[in-house]
């Protein structure tokens, strides 16, 4: 009944001028937002070097420029590494930060809230700070131009700090019940903790995804064989070598886009409430 | 006792892969950064201790004081609008559009740029930004305005990378505020509109106060993004013209991996981090000081 | 109770594993495998395992030319890798980030063994002994047939092995807007270029001259600064490694190039142009220096040109000087000093020439089948080409003194301040 009510007072306050103008406003802004994607997209299909969209030049059937991009720049290990990598962080920046976020909440051991406390003060550090150090040892270690090197880095702790905050929700009770009933430990984890922390790892999942597919500046400074260069390398080198072909580096782009963009159509639902609650609890 | 030992044990054990990562990855790195900065270190020879010299470079490298320059304009520029900006989007989306399906639309729409990696958003940027015959200008023909050198003019560069950055982030705040906003309960805004409030009044006396720990997340994040650009300029400008876009991360990426000076490429990461702790600082005591008023 | 404790850890220790397994695989091991493999494999000679290389090579392949520059080395490394039963891994590193990707692969082991250095690189590599001296490979005869041999011969030993020698930067000109503006040839000294400029942009209304100042790397100095520079008599370094630029000579090229923007011979538009070929092709500007290869690509404009300007003092342009290095940490050195061989013989080089990048050859038993527009370019011109020097921090003094001329075409410096400033950098970091 209120809900109705609060509704229906809404609906005299709406229109008013001002808010007509916000709302064009709005409009605009989110015309600004696809423009530029819906001209990348146009653009590609387009095989003249002008920068302007002529009706005549596209042509929607001809996929030369993908299949140049594909085929002779290396895009689809391009590809393939970045799906390999993002996968990758997903999987065991959850799996390690609920492990993490799972012994700093519900388990007690001496120096604990010591070591979280330092875990924090990592969130403040730029990676461009510990870069170097990790290049120098990564090099040592002979680990550059592996996945390892790619992965390991999107392992932080933001996701620890961010589970833990949820996993105060998970009720004690219910983990000294299974205790008691002789459950063993990492079934206690696996079948209880995990399934109850769903949401949160569901908005890990999206952090991570979105901070892997868009990490530029370690990938390219961690590798050195275009076999391992992701797709953010990739494309920025496609500007020097196509320079003025602007069909085929939008296509380039256009590739690098499709991807995460598919991703975002079909979770869009769990990206938004990703990031909002990561914006809540963090 | 046997019980609480067991516990620890098991503690440990679930943080101890993560806590090696971290250790490994970022923690120690910290400290090496520390010594590496007072050092000469090209990678191919061992490191030559060279006490503070490095420092004193930093300070009259012509180079870091652009690139600190033009961090702090990007910094100062983009937080404020990019927090302005979808704190204003959100709340209006929220009060007027949030049972309208178009509401939404409108919400996914801004939220696209985000997904787009800043290499792609670059690239697009780039052709659009041309001087010569790209998008933007050519709109701008439209009105009569005469073409402007987005990328290539000192004056335009920097804040044209702005622009994108802005572009790119505004609907990921937006995201974080509107969730914020459908949070606040509202029976706070039914009991303002029986006073007789106004929806400018409701926005500044309800609104704001109860996002204020979402918005130091906001600044937060977007001072600390800020701090690390790279990407963009890289892309766009690749520094340029003359020293107009090039950024603290730059210049490090700039000592480290085209000159080979990795001591003093670390004594710049370690010029940022005390940057953003003290930024960081600052801006705590700010937020703080304004819960006690 | 004891058991779940090893249960809980065994899982921990599985996860771990399983992390640094699962993605810790990769191939790394493809590029010469870890070094004892290798020197094994070399000392065991041509039973058991084969030996391999990596070489790296820079990309030239026009983007829509027949072949790209992978599968033109892939195809002749299969003959090589025949011939010498080894693998060669074959590496193109694109031009954008070349000095990283060096730094990255020659300090690891996933570096090349053979690779492509252009002059501004070496000083670093040279002093730190990651380069390896190949004289000792070479027998008299070989020597004598490399045309540059000589130009490898840097810091007191043959680290390198100039490969790609050529392309110098000529002016060339769109020859129906000269005639437009009632000239026939093509300048050839600075007074003839700024009269001609004169004439066409008091004629025609197109573009007297165009330079990449928009450009993000400091590689086109090679057009835009130095050919003016050594044609006023100014030099880069001395003997002694010290930085020159900054003198009478220095200046006058510096306010030289600034006098073209303000006379209005240069559009202000180049401070954003990266491509002045393209300016050329669609016929906005008369003239601009490139690249003689570059200049082939050229079919929709007449065009004409003039090797080498005539300045104050001297007459002098860039070429390219590049070459093949061997790195130390290399196990199989003799196999890789055949493979340098190979890659720089007759056979793999005129096909490198015809089919991917026109370039001068590099052995005298090979003959010039390039355009015939060049045919006696080298053999008229050789002394008017210069190389770059080698010195410390090359490659960072020219990107700053890039910056400071992109400065001052901006009009944010004067001439004289790009000059003592670049210095005043250069002596106090990078020296």
């Amino acid at each position: 009944m209120n809900a109705v009510q609060s509704k229906k007072m809404h609906k005299q306050h709406k229109w008013t001028p001002i808010s007509i103008i916000g709302l064009l406003i709005l409009c605009l802004f989110a015309v600004i937002c696809v423009a530029p994607f819906i001209y990348m997209l146009i653009m590609s299909f387009t095989q003249s070097t002008t920068l302007m969209i002529h009706w005549k030049d596209v042509n929607f059937g001809d996929f030369s420029n993908f299949q140049y991009v594909l085929q002779k720049s290396g895009f689809v290990r391009a590809l393939l590494n970045s799906v390999i990598v993002v996968g990758c962080s997903c999987f065991f920046n959850c799996i390690i930060a609920s492990m993490a976020a799972y012994g700093f909440e519900k388990k007690n051991f001496p120096g604990k809230e010591a070591i979280f406390r330092v875990y924090l003060l990592t969130l403040m550090i730029p990676g461009q700070v510990t870069m170097i150090p990790v290049f120098i040892m990564m090099n040592k270690m002979n680990l550059l131009n592996t996945y390892f090197a790619l992965i390991v880095l999107i392992i932080n702790a933001f996701g620890v700090f961010l589970i833990r905050q949820f996993m105060e929700s998970v009720p004690n009770e219910l983990l000294e019940a299974a205790q008691v009933d002789g459950c063993p430990e990492y079934r206690i984890f696996i079948q209880i903790v995990i399934p109850l922390i769903k949401p949160v790892l569901i908005s890990l999942v999206v952090f991570t995804f979105v901070t892997s597919w868009n990490d530029f500046l370690w990938p390219l400074v961690s590798t050195s064989n275009s076999d391992m260069y992701t797709l953010t390398v990739a494309l920025s080198l496609l500007k020097t070598q196509y320079q003025t072909n602007y069909g085929l580096i939008l296509a380039g782009a256009t590739v690098s886009f499709i991807f995460p963009f598919l991703m975002y159509v079909f979770l869009q639902k769990q990206f938004v409430e990703g990031i909002a609650l990561s914006g809540i609890k963090g | 006792m046997k019980r609480k030992t067991r516990e620890a044990v098991q503690g440990i054990v679930y943080i101890l892969p993560s806590f090696i990562l971290i250790l490994c990855f970022c923690v120690i790195p910290i400290f090496m950064s520390g010594y590496f900065s007072f050092t000469n270190y090209n990678v191919m020879t061992p490191p030559e201790f060279c006490g503070l010299d490095n420092y004193k470079k930093l300070f009259t490298d012509s180079y870091v004081t652009s690139a600190t320059k033009n961090t702090l304009i990007y910094v100062i520029v983009t937080v404020p609008i990019q927090t302005i900006l979808s704190l204003a989007f959100a709340a209006f989306l929220a009060n007027k559009m949030s049972k309208m399906k178009s509401g939404g639309f409108l919400r996914s729409v801004m939220f696209i740029p985000v997904i787009a990696s800043a290499v792609t958003a670059g690239t697009i940027w780039r052709i659009i930004y041309n001087a010569d015959g790209g998008l933007l200008n050519k709109l701008l023909g439209i009105f009569h305005i005469a073409p402007v050198n987005w990328l290539g003019d000192t004056k335009t560069a920097l804040i044209s990378i702005c622009i994108v950055a802005i572009w790119k982030n505004v609907g990921y705040f937006l995201v974080i505020y509107y969730a914020g906003i459908m949070g606040i309960s509202r029976d706070l805004y039914e009991s303002a509109k029986v006073d007789g409030a106004t929806s400018m009044q409701q926005f500044t006396k309800i609104t704001i106060p109860m996002l204020k720990p979402i918005t130091y997340l906001v600044v937060t994040l977007g001072i600390i993004w800020s701090f690390q650009v790279f990407d963009l300029s890289y892309l766009m400008t690749g520094g340029g013209p003359g020293k107009s876009t090039v950024t603290l991360v730059m210049g490090i990426y700039n000592s480290a991996f085209k000159q080979y000076r990795m001591g003093y490429a670390c004594a710049q990461a370690m010029f940022l981090l005390v940057i953003i702790v003290v930024i960081n600082v600052i801006e705590d005591k700010f937020f703080k000081e304004k819960k006690e008023a | 109770m004891a058991k779940k404790r090893y249960l809980a850890l065994a899982l921990a220790a599985t996860m771990t594993v399983g992390l640094f397994a699962g993605c810790g695989s990769s191939d790394s091991g493809s590029s010469g495998g870890s070094g004892e493999t290798a020197k094994e494999s070399s000392e065991s000679g041509d039973s058991g395992e084969k030996s391999k290389l990596t070489f790296w090579f820079p990309t030239f392949a026009a983007s829509d030319g027949e072949v790209t520059d992978e599968e033109f080395w892939n195809e002749k490394m299969d003959k090589f890798e025949e011939e010498n039963n080894c693998e060669v891994k074959v590496e193109i590193i694109p031009w954008d980030n070349y000095e990283e990707k060096y730094l990255t692969g020659s300090t690891s082991n996933d570096g090349p063994d053979v690779g492509y250095m252009y002059m501004e690189m070496f000083y670093d590599y040279i002093d730190n002994g990651t380069l390896a001296d190949v004289d000792g490979y070479f027998t008299d005869e070989e020597k004598e047939n490399y045309v540059y041999y000589d130009l490898g011969n840097l810091m007191g030993g043959q680290y390198a092995l100039p490969v790609v020698v050529g392309n110098p930067r000529i002016l060339i000109a769109n020859m129906d807007v000269l005639n437009e503006a009632g000239i026939t040839e093509v300048p050839t000294t600075i007074d003839e270029f700024t009269a001609a400029c004169e004439a066409i942009k008091e004629k025609t209304d197109v573009t007297p001259f165009m330079q990449p100042w928009g450009n993000a790397h400091y590689g086109c100095l090679n057009e835009c600064y130095w050919p003016f520079f050594w044609g006023s008599g100014a030099q880069i370094v001395d003997e002694e490694g010290n930085l020159t630029i900054d003198t009478p000579e220095g200046l006058e090229a510096t306010e030289f190039i600034r006098s073209l923007l303000d006379n209005g011979y240069l559009p202000e538009s180049c401070t954003s142009n990266d491509d002045t070929l393209e300016s050329f092709k669609n016929g906005e500007a008369a003239m601009v220096v490139c690249a003689s290869s570059n200049a082939l690509q050229i079919k929709e404009i007449n065009w004409d040109y003039s090797p080498v300007l005539q300045g104050s003092k001297d007459a002098k342009t860039f070429v390219a000087a590049d070459s093949l290095v061997m790195f130390n940490k290399c196990e199989n050195k003799e196999l890789a000093a055949k493979l340098m061989k190979y890659v720089t013989s007759k056979e793999v080089m005129s096909d490198f020439h015809t089919r991917v990048s026109e370039q001068p050859p590099i052995t005298k038993d090979d003959e010039y089948t390039g355009d015939e527009r060049y045919a006696t370019l080298f053999a008229d011109y050789g002394d008017n080409f210069v190389s770059l020097p080698v010195f410390k921090g090359a490659a960072s003094m020219y990107d700053t003194l890039f910056k400071n001329l992109q400065s001052m075409m901006l009009g944010e410096m004067e001439p004289q301040d790009v000059l003592t400033e670049t210095t005043t950098y250069y002596n106090d970091n990078l020296k």
